[in-house]
């Protein structure tokens, strides 16, 4: 590969891995508190998944900045600051009630799926390898969240109201999948990874057809101004902190 | 008050395809595919599954020896014969295996077959359930369901040599200590 498509390659990664680790993050919230102890465990398995997948990005990216590839993830991890970060802000939003963060799931997860589908065709064998792998387990994560959407959505009153209310909220951020991840441009003329706007397309015929057959209603009630992964909601800074402060405290220690 | 507990499910385990199926656990889940998923979730920690079943717990038709030696003689018609799965617990230590299958016309129907047709085996218990009330995971499922754990290392609780570590530094903190009386 050519140098600048490897250099283009590392920020698109970066970019994946960091939507992966904040979700992951957030999803770890739940230990503990999620309405039962099955899913419990279900969010624990998802958040560690999750994370585990933002760590084969880093690595990636790492090996094509010529990084170490042990160090380097932990440095992005735990040494940047929160305007460094590239990931959705539909990932960094507070977890919310548990319809919330399920759908918010949902419409990630069936992203995700069809976007690590498009890569593991990659000519790019190394990126192939690993959205194959990961695609295996999204597979199963679409599952779980598609599983619950219906349950709740054609539940009672109540769980159908709160997830009316998920979908309002989340459905406008939710748009900033359709914008290009760093470098993709030029990656995708290339051939290398997919068009975000081109997979947006196939998800949102998908994502609405399902939701409207759990009932609910699709509305676009308010466009977010900003779709770029370079800003961040007020939320934010304090997620960095609690992600951080532990590694901060000695950034010489080993783990 | 109404009873908001979801019902139980029994989860059963199959760790490679010439294994029999064993007993693993329970879960409560609202209905089957949701038991399905709470169950890999529970127990697929270890990469061996190739296949698990959830089964109502309500519907599995269970008899000890002690039991079976006061039960009430059985009808044995043979009419509505439905297929019957046939696990047995051997010890109290053990999990309980699948045995085999048998057709009867009812849950007492099905143990009486059970030891009609698995004479060499004693087990201390006896579960029937019909193979009906069984929801297992398609074999296209397998691979998103199982293959995780696999490379997952980090989540089987031998990774973490807790117990040795904490002894190396308790025994390194003591030896400091008597170092310092000295």
């Amino acid at each position: 590969m050519e140098q600048t498509h490897q250099y283009a390659l590392s920020g698109y990664l970066i970019a994946l891995a960091d939507d992966e680790l904040i979700l992951g993050h957030r999803v770890s919230e739940w230990t503990g508190h999620a309405p039962i102890l099955e899913e419990d465990i279900a969010f624990a398995n998802l958040a560690l998944d999750e994370i585990g997948h933002a760590k084969l990005w880093y690595e990636l990216a790492a090996d094509l900045l010529g990084e170490d590839k042990y160090r380097y993830p932990d440095q992005l991890v735990y040494f940047r600051e929160p305007a460094q970060f590239r990931n959705l802000q539909l990932v960094e939003l507070p977890k919310g009630d548990w319809a919330y963060s399920t759908l918010r799931q949902y419409l990630f997860d069936a992203f995700e799926t069809l976007r690590l589908g498009a890569l593991s065709q990659s000519p790019y064998t190394p990126l192939a390898e690993i959205a194959a792998r990961i695609r295996t387990e999204e597979l199963y994560h679409l599952r779980h969240s598609q599983a619950w959407i219906p349950r709740l959505a054609l539940g009672t009153e109540g769980s159908a109201h709160r997830m009316q209310a998920a979908l309002d909220t989340l459905w406008p951020y939710a748009q900033a999948l359709a914008a290009p991840l760093p470098g993709e441009q030029d990656l995708h003329a290339a051939g290398i990874v997919p068009s975000s706007a081109a997979l947006f397309a196939r998800w949102r015929a998908e994502v609405e057809q399902f939701l409207t057959g759990a009932g609910l209603q699709v509305n676009l009630h308010f466009p977010i101004s900003d779709l770029s992964r370079i800003s961040h909601s007020q939320h934010f800074p304090a997620l960095i902190h609690d992600l951080q402060t532990v590694a901060r405290l000695d950034p010489e220690a080993t783990w | 008050m109404s009873d908001t507990q979801w019902p139980r499910y029994m989860v059963f385990q199959q760790e490679g395809p010439d294994q029999p199926v064993v007993h693993n656990g329970t879960i409560h889940a609202p209905d089957a595919e949701l038991a399905m998923l709470n169950a890999r979730d529970v127990f697929v920690r270890r990469p061996e599954a190739v296949q698990l079943w959830v089964v109502l717990a309500d519907v599995i038709f269970t008899q000890t020896q002690e039991e079976l030696s006061k039960a009430e003689p059985v009808d044995q018609s043979t009419s509505q014969l439905v297929d019957y799965h046939v696990f047995a617990k051997f010890a109290q230590q053990a999990q309980c295996r699948q045995v085999g299958q048998v057709q009867a016309s009812s849950p007492q129907a099905a143990v009486q077959a059970a030891i009609a047709t698995f004479a060499d085996k004693q087990p201390l218990w006896w579960w029937v359930f019909p193979v009906s009330a069984v929801h297992k995971n398609e074999s296209s499922e397998a691979d998103p369901m199982f293959s995780a754990a696999r490379y997952k290392t980090f989540k089987d609780q031998a990774e973490y040599p807790v117990v040795t570590m904490m002894r190396e530094l308790r025994n390194k903190a003591n030896h400091e200590d008597t170092e310092s009386t000295k």
